[in-house]
């Protein structure tokens, strides 16, 4: 086994964001089933007089908002004068975040600019949130903020991304060395190769089930797949075909999840009327269907501080030291009878 | 989080309905009472509910979250809480949680070295590298890295402890190489650690070197981006990064791993500046002042300077006297860790094929190699830094009693 692949299995991208197909959609079935439940719950719960509950999103329109989203993305980063690997990045995180967390809980034109700051620490430039919130409408950096815990939890602390960029200057450069085709060829299909693997690859699911040098080769074939063939003849030269025919295969498979979405949809989108039209509908599906506790992620991440900042006592006591054994559980019933007269009333009566 | 959790987790979590918090923590929740009737926010400073129920990345983080039992306060610094923590299903299996506080000065959120830390840490696996197990989060949003407990201090200790601590060229060697695999896997994964020096080499209970803190380190820029210079803790900082040299390379983290070398052998450190501008001038006079003909292009550096006199490069027979405990081998490599111009300085992966590594002494065994003398009685009195092992079983035996405390 080739080293390389080993040391790609390592990586965080594979050990945590890889799937088959199948698991990815079983995963996202389980997160809209989950807030679907729970969004019908509360409202239930605050408002017992209506028992049914609204309309929800499939997760396949749950799909279609997000790469919507993405697309918003994509359109928002060159405003903020991001280089590619980190408009990349950010959507990818956006991308990961919501195969654990629904388009309902969480609304996605909020992640959006949060995957775009956090791309940018991420990439290891730390820029200044005010320059992203100036990039949007009504924004605050305050607003960005709010949910980047939410954010770095949801994908699950992997701030590494690999991205086939890189990839491709090499395979270039390997096609020059080589000799056998002239550079401008070359030239055109890396240009092109390039147009493709900023946009296809973030708006479909190949980052998920396919490594950065397999979406890179599926990529040039789709700019010239001649060039991808002799590499491929160079790489597994003195070993099987059917080794080679494997990896063809492999790379087919991505090169048909690319073409769904070719470069040209992005200039597109934003003006066809059809979409717009779908988009819209969707939209105000959401809208009224979507998660009332975390709409306003600022008022949530106030409310989740002050909650931490009033349980100082308790909490102490959960992270250790020998307080437990001392008088430490009296402080903590006492802190908490503090807490539940200060809340207005004790639900399970007053105190002994 | 080193387990792919996302393949399990999931369905994990969903079976997962024990409440995590005390049912007052949801008293603010708008949650059915058992009458029906909604119990609406009864604070009006908070007119925001919390949602009741935990979505899925909180489930997966709470999960992590109990994974772990929380012990006693190994250390305290203005960055982070460093806890000693056991597995809840082993308390034999010490961990290390470091608790990184929120920092009032930045206002950008989460800081750039937790950052850092957090993303490089997630990406190499090495038996010299200290290893991310987890990441989670506690309820006032602070960040928690559940990292290898390392038991046995750090090089710093055993090398500033010359009335105790005895060792020779066959423990240098071993240290060394150890270091050596550290940066050579780093470099090899295209990552810089930029902070290397004695007290961010951690020794594991086996003797095993690790390296650790990579709040400063970053992945190999691109040829046209530029990088910061002032990185490296200063008596370790390569001249380049000295004059301001914004495009670099692994080779200044080379120049770390020699100033450690010559630091294992010297038992003090060897070029230790109280500025930049001291600095420099401690290097012209050690090494040799860095001039055009040594080092081609280096008066083009933004912060070039040179004062007093211009002294040669340094010659193999002044660091023969200086270091020669190790060996003329050993001496050989030193010197090349410690070339001016970066572009002519050792790699690590060259590093790793020096003959010394062959020569006699053989390296000694890691379980071997001496450790921190005095007993664990005196280890007490050290406690500043890391504790030792009655500290541990101490603390351990609290933390379990804490458990009860913590599943409520």
């Amino acid at each position: 086994m080739a080293t390389e692949d080993a040391r790609y299995r390592q990586s965080s991208q594979y050990r945590l964001w890889s799937f088959a197909p199948s698991h990815l959609a079983t995963l996202r079935e389980k997160t809209n089933a989950l807030a679907k439940s729970h969004i019908a719950n509360r409202l239930r719960a605050s408002d017992p007089t209506n028992q049914s509950p609204p309309n929800f999103l499939t997760p396949e329109e749950e799909y279609t908002l997000l790469n919507h989203f993405t697309l918003e993305l994509l359109r928002a980063a060159p405003y903020c004068q991001l280089p590619t690997d980190i408009q990349a990045t950010a959507a990818i995180f956006l991308r990961r975040f919501y195969v654990t967390n629904s388009v309902m809980t969480y609304p996605p034109q909020e992640l959006i600019k949060t995957c775009l700051f956090f791309g940018c620490k991420a990439e290891g430039s730390f820029i200044r949130v005010q320059k992203i919130a100036d990039t949007f409408p009504n924004t605050t950096g305050e607003m960005i903020l709010a949910a980047e815990y939410i954010l770095c939890q949801g994908i699950r602390f992997a701030f590494d991304v690999r991205h086939p960029f890189r990839a491709l200057e090499g395979t270039v450069m390997e096609l020059r060395s080589l000799g056998d085709f002239d550079d401008d060829r070359i030239n055109k299909a890396h240009r092109r190769t390039r147009e493709i693997l900023k946009f296809s690859p973030l708006v479909t699911d190949v980052y998920f089930h396919y490594t950065p040098s397999q979406i890179m080769y599926a990529a040039l074939a789709m700019a010239d797949e001649e060039l991808v063939q002799r590499m491929l003849q160079e790489a597994f030269s003195g070993q099987g075909e059917e080794a080679k025919n494997k990896i063809w295969g492999v790379i087919q498979g991505c090169k048909e999840m690319l073409e769904r979405e070719p470069p040209e949809k992005m200039a597109k989108y934003s003006n066809d009327p059809e979409t717009t039209k779908a988009m819209k509908a969707l939209r105000k599906k959401l809208a009224k269907c979507r998660d009332p506790d975390r709409v306003d992620l600022v008022a949530l991440q106030k409310a989740r501080r002050e909650q931490a900042a009033q349980k100082p006592k308790a909490k102490e006591d959960a992270d250790g030291d020998g307080k437990v054994f001392g008088n430490g559980t009296l402080d903590e019933r006492e802190s908490k009878r503090r807490k539940v007269a200060q809340n207005g009333g004790d639900i399970f009566g007053p105190p002994l | 989080m080193a387990v792919s959790p996302l393949v399990m987790h999931p369905t994990d979590a969903l079976q997962n309905s024990r409440p995590v918090s005390s049912p007052l923590k949801n008293i603010n929740s708008a949650q059915a009472s058992s009458n029906g009737t909604p119990i609406t926010a009864p604070n009006p400073s908070a007119p925001v509910s919390l949602p009741a129920s935990l979505d899925l990345a909180e489930q997966l983080n709470e999960e992590e979250k109990r994974k772990y039992v929380k012990g006693k306060k190994l250390g305290e610094g203005t960055y982070a809480n460093v806890y000693l923590g056991h597995l809840k299903s082993d308390p034999s299996q010490f961990v290390a949680i470091k608790k990184i506080k929120i920092q009032k000065e930045y206002t950008e959120g989460m800081a750039p070295d937790a950052v850092r830390e957090i993303k490089h840490l997630q990406e190499l696996s090495h038996p010299n590298i200290i290893s991310l197990h987890s990441v989670f989060s506690s309820k006032d949003q602070n960040l928690n890295l559940v990292l290898e407990y390392l038991p046995l201090g750090d090089l710093e200790m055993l090398i500033r402890d010359t009335e105790r601590v005895r060792y020779g060229a066959a423990d240098i060697k071993a240290w060394m190489g150890m270091l050596t695999r550290a940066v050579w896997f780093c470099h090899e994964n295209f990552v810089l650690h930029r902070d290397i020096k004695p007290n961010n080499l951690l020794i594991a209970a086996d003797g095993e070197v690790k390296l650790a803190d990579f709040g400063l380190a970053r992945t190999f820029s691109d040829p046209y981006k530029p990088m910061s210079s002032n990185v490296i803790t200063r008596w370790y900082r390569p001249p380049e990064l000295l004059y301001g040299a914004k495009h670099y390379s692994g080779a200044v983290d080379v120049w770390s791993v020699g100033l450690v070398f010559a630091e294992l052998i010297i038992r003090m450190p060897y070029i230790a500046g109280n500025t930049e501008m001291h600095q420099i001038s401690l290097i012209c006079n050690a090494v040799g002042t860095p001039t055009e003909e040594n080092w081609p292009g280096v008066t083009k550096l933004p912060g070039y300077t040179t004062e007093g006199e211009v002294h040669p490069v340094r010659g193999k027979d002044h660091y023969m006297s200086l270091f020669g405990t190790v060996g003329a081998e050993g001496v050989d490599l030193l010197r090349k860790t410690l070339i001016l111009d970066p572009k002519k300085r050792i790699t690590a992966l060259e590093m790793l094929k020096h003959e010394w590594w062959h020569r006699d002494p053989k390296p000694t065994r890691k379980q071997d190699l001496p450790r921190k003398s005095g007993g664990q009685e005196k280890v007490g009195a050290d406690l500043k830094r890391r504790p030792g092992i009655v500290d541990e079983d101490k603390s351990s035996k609290v933390a379990r009693k804490l458990d009860f405390g913590a599943a409520k």
